[in-house]
């Protein structure tokens, strides 16, 4: 019988047990890595690098999961703050300004072509709602789980998700036709 | 009725949701974990050994070099062979009882 998170979690904070910690890694490696990804949009070298960070914090912190969310949303939730504190030591670094952090990319400027695939029409939405759209509608999480991930209201998500999905639907109808 | 770009796009972001395969990740992240702290249990048990160690000194000494042990197989090797008997199977009955409720214990401990 597979163990669940639950009887994985209990043996690491009764036993400190890394073996049922790795377990916990590899179950949810691919999620955690695949959110980073559209984070990072597609770097998959730091995407990774971040992915590590955020599971060395799980473990170090795994004492203050009390078991009111999954785990699944606690990492991920995790994984958001490390990747925003990357974002904001990158724009320490080269001064990038927070407007243009935000907007990104302007739809507009992305090269016709690339419309044609998804994960590039993706990339291209703003980071809010890039990170919005990404947990609900590719990662599944309810909205009040991606509002408990992102520490934003009920209402932003909801926003964030329906601006997002508007935008990428203008995108793939454009690639429809 | 669902708008048939709605079911497109979330018919493409879920197709767009591929397992990432471990590749060595999981390995990379075991290697860097911090070493694992003495858990409260393996201290638990180390200061149970100690005590009894330091008990058994204690008593070794303050019995007059262990003569009530060799007094009590004396006794025992006075004992009838259903009396002996009785005594063997009691400890072995005590000694299986006590591996249960650990063993019992234990397997409650790790399930939340």
């Amino acid at each position: 019988m597979e163990l669940t998170d639950g009887d994985l979690l209990a043996r690491v904070l009764v036993d400190g047990d890394q073996h049922a910690f790795g377990e916990l890694v590899r179950r949810h490696q691919s999620p955690v890595r695949g959110l980073l990804r559209q984070l990072v949009r597609a770097d998959v070298e730091l995407a990774d690098d971040l992915a590590q960070e955020t599971f060395i914090r799980a473990y170090k912190h795994i004492r203050s999961f009390r078991g009111e969310a999954k785990f699944s949303t606690w990492l991920y939730r995790i994984a958001y703050n490390v990747f925003r504190e990357h974002a904001r030591k990158r724009r320490e670094l080269v001064g990038i300004d927070e407007k243009q952090l935000q907007a990104e990319a302007d739809p507009q400027t992305v090269d016709p072509g690339l419309r044609h695939d998804l994960m590039n029409a993706l990339a291209s939405l703003p980071l809010h709602e890039r990170t919005a759209v990404t947990l609900c509608c590719q990662n599944g999480l309810s909205h009040d789980e991606a509002a408990h991930v992102l520490d934003i209201p009920l209402g932003t998500v909801k926003t964030n998700v329906l601006r997002g999905r508007e935008k990428l639907k203008k995108m793939l109808a454009a690639w429809a036709t | 009725m669902n708008d048939p770009l709605d079911d497109l796009l979330d018919a493409r972001l879920r197709d767009e949701t591929p397992y990432i395969d471990d590749a060595g990740f999981t390995g990379r992240v075991m290697k860097q974990l911090p070493h694992r702290r003495v858990s409260w249990s393996s201290l638990r048990s180390f200061i149970i050994l100690a005590a009894t160690i330091l008990s058994v000194v204690v008593a070794y000494f303050a019995s007059g070099e262990g003569m009530f042990v060799h007094d009590a197989f004396a006794r025992i090797s006075g004992l009838q062979q259903l009396q002996l008997f009785l005594v063997i199977v009691g400890c072995g009955i005590t000694m299986t009882i006590a591996g249960l409720w650990v063993a019992l214990a234990r397997r409650h401990e790790t399930i939340f």
